[in-house]
């Protein structure tokens, strides 16, 4: 097998992925990630292939992918039944990135080359891809370099910040033929903190208790691009412990300074007054046994401190926006979770219509009703958790479960909430508590309701509309609370409607509140509907602040 | 963080004036801590709100969380100054049954006074 570094990687060792392309083998609803790491790359039926796809259709000896002057192109092997690259037989094509190849079977088992997603393309792999491109060998070490950098800047997909700073480093030791190099970052107490090390046999340092520290502080308090420091000419070496005692001949600091915008490219503008100041340092030495490296060329110095932060400054920004990124996701998994924990399904009794609406203006909220139809007839729970957010959510999720529970195992609505305060006061959530009304009514009329803290009822009988006053405190604030429930008829016709404070609480562009005069007036000549219209005619275009949630029940009676 | 707590002793009790908003979040956190520190040395506070232009869900747990542990040291917490919006937010939540509101400082100081804790 003929071993070819296709890629040129800048540290000798090329350890896992990272520097080499990728072939994802998707097969049976599985993907399996391959490195072509060596070249050719052998496929077919036979168990020492490299890629083994075991189908009868799939030849014992099927097809090579071989590398040619930085690209790959797979040859088939003379197969009985062909190599495919995007549905076309080929003999020997050259692959370009996202090719979906398939090997005797179609539609079994199919290897794309090189995809493109995010979490395959580190930003190692990106810079080593450029460097095995072709550039004419006249393009110098000080080029190639602002082609790495730039092009690493551009990247918008997971910029790895450690693989960023690995990687410039190990540019960095290339083109100064340096010993070591280290990045060092300051912390959010501004103090200097080692973040990578490499040296030239590309072997990671972890420590840097041998580096000078009083030039690399020295190279932070100055205003300078870079500091070069060559021991052999200096004079005077006092307090520079680390020069004398581990011999080191060169030593070179770039302060990286976070990029300034510039409105134009325009070198002859005047240099800003003050540099800006540095969010850390790229540190790079050698010793006197080792090689001189205080030629190299000021350019390429130039080029590493203007780039450099940069780069930096990307993988940060990039890392922060996957944070941010992963959390929103998350927080919509809880939103959708929510969602369809709340999605009632209305139950159907041959006494009663049940209706309920929630108008939403947060994404994730403490707002929900219930509606489950036990052997004690139809109960109805509307709720408020206090508070906002995921904190809230959970609260309502919790409750919801524990109320669903319990009215199915016929529990009476007092010792419900009573269980229900008794949990979260003993839970010490610390202030969470909830509002609610929970009612139940029997086919004979018979309405039992516990209102906690809630806004009280709206009983419409008969056209008039009576807000009974009866009440509890609310559930999950005081340990020791008593709670009772009221009780009357219901005639057919007669409608219970419950509300959330989102909808008293609603507010016009004037600040009035909605309030309870117009609820009841809504309520006394229409339906849930007429309800929600007549509050959003009422907000006309100022936005909701709260949730709004509105339940009617209506007795239709027996028949 | 909109609130600020003021402290001041009116004979043998002190009287706590709040200005700004009681909400959930950062304002609540600083009359729960503020208090809670008030409480390991006086028995006898009044609080009073004639300053506070807002409380919402999350500052009124706090209200009642801290008065639960003023209980429960054995001190005692009695409110004033409430504006139209809480009395109307203490009746519908019943939590005046769980309160003592009174009209005035002054009212609230001599409460205190006549033992009525």
């Amino acid at each position: 097998m003929d071993f070819q570094t296709v890629i040129g990687s800048p540290t000798g060792s090329g350890t896992g992925s990272g520097v080499f392309p990728t072939l994802v083998l998707i097969q049976n609803n599985e993907q399996r990630v391959i490195n072509l790491d060596h070249s050719p790359f052998t496929v077919g039926r036979k168990v020492d292939k490299d890629l083994v796809i075991a189908d009868p259709r799939v030849s014992r000896d099927h097809a090579i992918i071989i590398s040619e002057n930085g690209s790959f192109a797979v040859v088939d092997q003379g197969s009985k039944h062909g190599t495919f690259v995007n549905g076309e037989r080929v003999q020997r094509k050259t692959l370009e990135r996202n090719d979906r190849l398939e090997f005797g079977v179609r539609d079994v088992a199919y290897v794309v080359f090189n995809p493109q997603h995010g979490s395959s393309n580190s930003a190692r792999e990106f810079l080593s891809q450029i460097s095995g491109m072709h550039i004419s060998d006249e393009t110098t070490d000080l080029e190639k370099l602002i082609l790495f950098l730039e092009a690493a800047r551009k990247l918008n997909t997971i910029g790895v910040l450690d693989e960023i700073l690995m990687t410039l480093l190990d540019v960095t030791l290339k083109l100064t033929r340096a010993e070591r190099a280290f990045v060092f970052m300051k912390n959010e107490l501004g103090e200097l903190r080692l973040a990578a090390g490499r040296n030239s046999n590309g072997e990671a340092l972890l420590d840097d208790k041998t580096i000078s520290h009083s030039i690399l502080d020295d190279a932070m308090r100055s205003n300078s691009e870079f500091v070069l420091t060559d021991t052999s000419r200096s004079l005077d070496l006092t307090g520079r412990k680390s020069i004398v005692a581990y011999d080191l001949r060169t030593v070179i600091c770039v302060p990286l300074r976070k990029p300034q915008v510039q409105t134009t490219r325009d070198t002859d503008a005047p240099a800003p007054a003050a540099a800006a100041e540095a969010m850390g340092a790229l540190y790079v030495d050698s010793r006197f046994a080792s090689r001189d490296i205080s030629g190299v060329s000021n350019d390429i110095l130039h080029a590493i401190a203007t780039e450099a932060a940069s780069l930096i400054e990307n993988a940060r920004l990039v890392q922060a926006e996957e944070a941010a990124r992963r959390y929103q996701q998350e927080l919509s998994i809880a939103a959708s979770i929510q969602q369809r924990l709340m999605a009632v399904t209305i139950p159907e009794v041959p006494f009663a219509t049940l209706g309920g609406r929630n108008l939403s203006c947060k994404e994730i909220g403490g707002d929900f009703f219930d509606a489950i139809n036990t052997s004690d007839g139809l109960a109805v729970v509307l709720a408020d958790v206090s508070g906002k957010g995921v904190s809230a959510a959970l609260l309502a999720s919790t409750l919801q479960g524990m109320i669903y529970s319990q009215l199915t195992a016929g529990m009476g609505l007092v010792d419900i909430v009573t269980a229900v305060n008794r949990f979260f006061t003993h839970k010490h959530i610390g202030e969470k508590y909830a509002t609610l009304v929970i009612a139940r009514i029997r086919k004979d009329g018979d309405l039992e309701y516990v209102n906690c803290g809630h806004v009280p009822p709206l009983l419409v009988c008969n056209h008039d509309v009576i807000r009974p006053t009866h009440g509890n405190v609310p559930v999950g604030l005081l340990p020791d609370a008593n709670y009772e429930s009221n009780r009357c008829s219901l005639h057919s016709g007669d409608r219970l409607i419950l509300v959330t404070d989102g909808v008293t609480e609603a507010e016009n562009a004037h600040g009035e509140f909605f309030d309870n005069e117009r609820l009841e007036a809504a309520a006394q000549k229409g339906t849930l509907e007429d309800i929600f219209t007549a509050v959003s005619d009422f907000c006309s275009g100022t936005p909701l602040s709260d949730d709004c949630t509105v339940v009617e029940l209506v007795y239709t009676g027996q028949p | 963080m909109n609130l600020k707590l003021e402290a001041r002793e009116v004979t043998g009790v002190t009287v706590v004036s709040c200005q700004g908003r009681i909400v959930f979040g950062e304002e609540a956190t600083a009359l729960r801590e503020q208090l809670k520190k008030l409480l390991t040395t006086h028995r006898q506070i009044v609080l009073n709100l004639s300053g506070v232009a807002y409380i919402d869900s999350g500052g009124l747990g706090t209200l009642v969380g801290v008065y639960s542990s003023a209980r429960a040291a054995g001190a005692d917490i009695k409110l004033t100054g409430l504006g139209q919006r809480l009395r109307d937010v203490l009746q519908i939540t019943k939590l005046v049954t769980v309160f003592e509101v009174y009209d005035s400082e002054p009212q609230a100081i001599a409460a205190f006074q006549r033992g009525t804790s």
